[in-house]
């Protein structure tokens, strides 16, 4: 469904254009399809997607760091192909990350410096802080300039580096998520200084999940979906609903290209639940007004409130980065709390470490298997028992460890999970992504656990792997046990989920079934809007 | 060729890819130290013939190769175990000093034999282990760089162990070397007429000690998860302050352990001698041998013996082919700094990938 | 008074490879790459310093020792940066290279294990009333406060310090980190090379294959004791100096029984535990020192 529109306000002129990008990774994953879109000078860009729509990818090709499969990028300066991001800064493209590239101990004037050239030259402060003081004062954009980076707030930093970029001369400014990691008072101050930069001429594109932001700060708005760009339309045109249905799209039917997409997606196909009636079995896991802190200080699980019972599925849906890995890290016992509790059957796990929770009967299955789940150069066998290997039936007196039975157990595990391996002894780093995940998988499953926290079970498998799994967790909750989904697929949540969840900025949007919940209300939520305002 | 031949080739070569890098290494080595010798005027053919059968040709060779390698291992292990834990301790040199110096202590009291060569290994292991603690405290409760506090604990072990010497531990009637470790307490001489003693399968036993505990032990296993993956052993439950810990004692045991079968199984002098001639660069030596060994208890056994022989080797080489056997250590740092480069593994992967493909086109 | 004299131009002259290999390695450090393989450099091109020496003359002495310096020191950024190898395991790979070689060499060039330096072929001394000393002081007085210079006042040296500290942002800013790494370490053995050659051609005289005594360890724990200052470096070398001249004082005092000489030699170690394990002031290192740099 596609809906262009062009303002007649704006000049013919544009300042990048991009016919026909598709591009195809070396891996076979499409990341974009047919992409046409024309960046206006003044003007404010609003560029909306899921987890894996494209939108790096895309952003990527417009500041010509990445060739795209097919067709081109334009533009009436020149060629738009860069090896390097200060070659596009030269070019007049800046972006900003949602990784900073800041030498912590750096001051922001040295910062700004660094991105400079000529390396002989003397260095001269005095200059660049005074060429500072004007660009803040232009734009707005306020930091202190002789303290290190890493003393400041979040917020300062990424002034820093956008002034960093500014300070170059841009007419095109990339922003990737920039309200992540803003107070709301800092959000207002950038808004601001994006509008500026707009009346001075200057293009800028948003990249964002967040509805209400982009209603509010854009002119104009493209949003992708699995590679494809399925709107691009004016703001004053749009309505969220509209946008909400754009994003995540409609009802699964639709014949779609069945694009093959990034990690995160499936292909459209639907999945059949096993049809069990939902059973109200007793109370596992208890959370209650959970606060949780994140790397950067900032409060990533806010006063969150939930319970998840033995015999259903309960979702967690969201765009990535909302608090979804702070709470599981929590509730693992990876992460400490701020304040709050979380109970196993009653029993408290707040704040124990995770060999005591496992002992309580919580299985993870964790989101980043090769940092968190597997010793990669350690064997099939050595992974296996990775948390229980101080069982009584793997390790005797004096820490013995009982290979023969280990290796009995490891054999059982391969059978019954059909994990394609050479046998126990196989390095585990020669295993397929799809087969690593079977192994932790199993290696979880073998504890009996009341409770399986699953977080990102299928990224990176391949269909048939992601299928495996997924069928595993039905059966599991079949079985009687709890589990706690948490996937930045959408589709995954809602074909599996009993009762589901939608994260957003640390809080559940709302905890309602799948059934209840319409495609268009789901991506409002996702995107921060509450069912009823508009 | 036929299925069943070609998959045992490839799996050979894969199996036995690490030991390969290391013969590679040590073949580069060999090849340094001929072109230096033939830029100094020297044959390198004779040279290494005399090496070769100092070191391997007759029994006595071969008993002086093992003597040699018996600290060795043990110095080894002590590196090794750092590694397999995640660490660079690189402070055997100094724990080899505490080791023998407490060892010759026994010298001041008497007890059967035996027991009063027991007394003596224990004595040294906790004197190594002792001088570990404070870098592993370090380490553990302040984060500092292990490898600067052991370098830092060598250094000051080697003027502690000059005073001790010359003024603690000093022979009152032969000054210049300390009091010699008495009858009771030397290791037996294993073969006779060789300087083999029975201090080998102290070596030997510590090695198959620490292979078992790493490999056949759940404590062993949180070791190398921790070294391997700290983030991952934290998730599976898996202190890394106290692998870190247990790491730093035992490869102190190690070398206080390496220490005392010098000293302790060392004819004729049986003492430790003024300015540490029989001591010193054990704990270096161990670091090339740990290396070539791949940091696995078995490997370092089999490189034991080869840093041994060319050691041993060393002394025919100097006496038939008048080269001066510092040629061993030069031939020693070529392999090791060989071993720092990791792309050595791509050499040789394109090598294997090779021979892969001639091998499948004559299976076609 | 004449100890005072004494005891103040010894030190000086003691602090001269110190100083010179720890402002090297500061400069090396400060791009990221940890040599622990000075104490090799040190030894190689005392030896290969005075060999130039005595067949051309004491500055082409020096120069040849500069020279090995730079080459060891080349080698070893190749390896760890290009060939992303072990900077822990390359180091030790330099030291019992450079121990053997020289020990070797010592033996080919007749006398085994020590060689003096021919007179004419050392470096001409500056006389005072009070005693002799080496121009080479005075290059070690200077450097310090160029490097100084250079890292805190260009913007190459910012660049250097960006490399260290996140080098995946100089990356981004289009720097090239492998390079820089490689310079700033090839220098740091220029450094190294000209500190062992100040050894054997202007200072001691001789070669022996224990000549650099640890001083490139010494020189390591000065780096920490810095915290990457040049100045500090300088400070810091004065100081190891001052002790090493006052142990060989003590241990040729016949008598002297106050503190045996063993303990005295400790204090420099002893003082760099103490930098390092925080308890005096606190050191901050670049970030990224020590690790490979991979681009993802």
């Amino acid at each position: 469904m596609n809906e262009k529109s062009t303002s007649p306000e704006k000049s013919p002129e544009y300042f990048l254009r991009a016919e026909g990008i598709t591009k195809v990774y070396s891996d076979g994953t499409v990341a974009l399809k047919k992409v046409d879109l024309e960046i206006h000078p003044q003007e404010i860009l609003g560029l909306l997607g899921e987890n894996g729509a494209g939108k790096t990818t895309l952003t990527k090709i417009l500041s010509g760091l990445l060739p795209p499969t097919e067709g081109r990028v334009v533009s009436p300066r020149g060629p738009v192909r860069f090896s390097s991001p200060r070659e596009a800064l030269e070019f007049g493209i800046g972006m900003v990350h949602q990784q900073f590239a800041l030498v912590g101990p750096f001051t922001a004037a040295e910062n700004v410096a660094l991105s400079h050239e000529r390396p002989f030259a003397l260095l001269n402060l005095e200059e660049t802080k005074k060429k500072l003081e004007k660009l803040m004062e232009e734009s707005g954009l306020r930091v202190p300039l002789d303290i290190p980076v890493e003393k400041l707030a979040v917020g300062e930093q990424q002034r820093v580096e956008i002034l960093k970029v500014l300070s170059r001369n841009v007419d095109l400014l990339i922003l990737d998520e920039p309200t992540a990691v803003l107070t709301p008072l800092e959000v207002d101050e950038l808004f601001s200084f994006l509008h500026r930069l707009r009346e001075e001429g200057k293009s800028i594109i948003l990249i964002t999940h967040k509805l209400k932001e982009v209603s509010s700060i854009t002119d104009r708005i493209v949003v992708l979906r699995h590679g494809e760009l399925v709107g691009d339309l004016p703001t004053s045109q749009a309505t969220p609903a509209q946008l909400a249905r754009l994003m995540v799209g409609e009802k699964i039917e639709e014949e779609e290209s069945a694009v093959e997409l990034s990690v995160e997606s499936l292909p459209r196909r639907r999945e059949e639940k096993k049809a069990t009636p939902k059973r109200e079995g007793e109370g596992i896991l208890h959370v209650e007004g959970l606060t949780v802190q994140g790397d950067t200080k900032e409060i990533a699980v806010n006063d969150l409130s939930f319970d998840v019972y033995s015999g259903e599925i309960f979702g967690i849906a969201g765009v990535e980065g909302n608090g979804q890995t702070e709470l599981v890290e929590a509730i693992t016992g990876l992460r400490p709390v701020i304040s709050g509790r979380a109970t196993i059957s009653g029993v408290e796990i707040t704040g124990k470490d995770p060999r005591e929770i496992y002992r309580l009967g919580v299985a993870h299955i964790p989101e980043d298997r090769w940092r968190l789940g597997l010793v990669l150069p350690f064997t099939l066998a050595e992974n296996a028992i990775l948390g229980v290997l101080r069982w009584k039936e793997f390790s005797g007196p004096l820490s013995f460890l009982r290979w023969g039975k280990i290796n009995q157990h490891v054999r059982k595990l391969i059978e019954r999970f059909d994990i394609q391996a050479t046998g126990p002894s196989a390095p585990a780093k020669s295993l397929s992504g799809g087969n690593q995940q079977k192994l932790i998988v199993g290696r979880e499953l073998a504890k009996d656990p009341k409770i399986i926290v699953a977080s990102q079970p299928t990224r990176g498998l391949d269909i048939g792997a992601a299928k495996y799994i997924r069928d595993l967790l039905v059966e599991m909750r079949n079985n009687g046990r709890a589990i706690l989904l948490v996937s930045a697929d959408l589709d995954e949540v809602l074909a599996l989920a009993d009762r589901m969840a939608i994260m957003y900025e640390g809080r559940f949007m709302t905890v309602a079934a799948p059934d209840e919940l319409d495609r268009e209300t789901i991506g409002m939520l996702m995107g921060g809007m509450a069912k009823e305002g508009v | 060729m036929n299925e069943p031949n070609r998959k045992l080739i490839t799996r050979t070569l894969t199996g036995l890819n690490p030991a390969l890098e290391s013969v590679l290494a040590g073949i580069l080595g060999l090849i340094v130290g001929a072109i230096l010798m033939y830029i100094w005027g020297y044959n390198p053919w004779k040279a290494y013939w005399a090496l070769f059968r100092g070191a391997y040709g007759d029994s006595y060779g071969i008993a002086s190769s093992i003597a040699r390698g018996v600290p060795l291992v043990l110095t080894a292990l002590t590196f090794s175990i750092g590694v397999r834990a995640g660490m660079f301790n690189i402070g055997a040199e100094g724990q080899v000093y505490m080791g023998a110096l407490a060892a010759v202590t026994v010298g001041y009291f008497t007890l059967p034999p035996g027991l009063h060569l027991i007394v003596g290994l224990i004595f040294a292991m906790l004197a190594g282990a002792a001088w570990s603690l404070i870098p592993a405290i370090l380490k553990i409760t302040r984060g500092v760089s292990e490898v600067i506090s052991t370098i830092m604990f060598n250094w000051i072990g080697h003027f502690l162990a000059f005073y001790l010497v010359a003024n603690v531990l000093v022979d009152p009637l032969r000054g210049q070397r300390t009091i010699a470790v008495p009858p009771s307490a030397r290791f037996p001489i294993l073969i006779r007429g060789t300087d083999l003693s029975y201090s080998v399968f102290a070596a030997v036993a510590f090695a198959l000690v620490i292979y078992f505990l790493l490999w056949h032990t759940a404590t062993g296993y949180e070791v190398r998860a921790a070294g391997l993956n700290p983030t991952a052993a934290k998730y599976g439950g898996i202190k890394s302050k106290r692998t870190m810990l247990l790491s730093f004692i035992l490869g102190g045991f190690g070398a206080g352990l390496a220490g005392a079968t010098i000293v302790m199984g060392n004819p004729p002098t049986y003492a430790v001698i003024s300015g540490l001639p029989q001591i010193a660069n054990a704990g270096f030596d161990g670091m090339a041998v740990a290396m070539v060994g791949r940091n696995h208890p078995i490997g370092i056994l089999i490189a034991a013996v080869f840093f041994g022989g060319l050691t041993a080797g060393g002394r025919t080489m100097q006496i038939t082919a008048g080269v001066p056997l510092e040629m061993v250590r030069v031939v020693e740092g070529v392999i090791v700094l060989t071993m720092s480069i990791p792309e050595l593994v791509r050499i040789f992967r394109i090598i294997r990938r090779g021979i892969q493909k001639i091998l499948r086109r004559e299976a076609t | 008074m004449t100890y005072f004299w004494g005891i103040l131009f010894i030190s000086l002259h003691a602090m001269v490879p110190i100083t010179l290999t720890a402002v090297g390695e500061v400069v090396g450090e400060t791009g990221g790459l940890f040599n622990i393989g000075l104490e090799g450099i040190l030894l190689l091109s005392a030896f290969t310093g005075a060999l130039g020496a005595e067949s051309a003359g004491p500055t082409v002495g020096l120069l040849v020792g500069m020279g090995t310096g730079a080459l060891v020191g080349l080698l070893f950024s190749v390896i760890n940066t290009y060939w992303k190898g072990t900077q822990m395991i390359t180091g030790i790979g330099i030291n019992l290279f450079a121990m053997g070689f020289v020990a070797f060499g010592l033996i080919v060039l007749g006398a085994p294990g020590f060689h003096a330096v021919p007179a004419e072929s050392r470096l001409a001394a500056i006389h005072t009333p009070v005693g002799t000393l080496s121009p080479i002081i005075f290059v070690a007085l200077v450097i310090p406060f160029l490097v100084h210079w250079f890292l805190n006042r260009t913007r190459a040296g910012l660049i250097l310090k960006a490399v260290g500290e996140n080098p995946e942002a100089a990356d981004v800013a289009g720097i090239n980190v492998n390079l820089t790494r490689l310079l700033a370490t090839t220098f740091g053995g220029v450094l190294a090379g000209l500190a062992g050659a100040y050894i054997s051609v202007s200072w001691i005289g001789s070669v022996t294959k224990g000549i650099s005594a640890g001083r490139g360890f010494i020189a390591l724990a000065t780096v920490v004791f810095s915290g990457l200052n040049p100045l500090l470096a300088l400070l810091g070398g004065f100081i190891f100096g001052f002790f090493e001249s006052l142990a060989t004082w003590i241990q040729n005092l016949a008598g002297s029984k106050a503190i045996p000489w063993q303990f005295v030699a400790m204090i420099p170690y002893v003082v760099t535990l103490l930098v390092v394990a925080g308890v005096i002031g606190r050191v901050r290192f670049p970030k990224a020192l020590g690790e490979p740099y991979k681009r993802e």
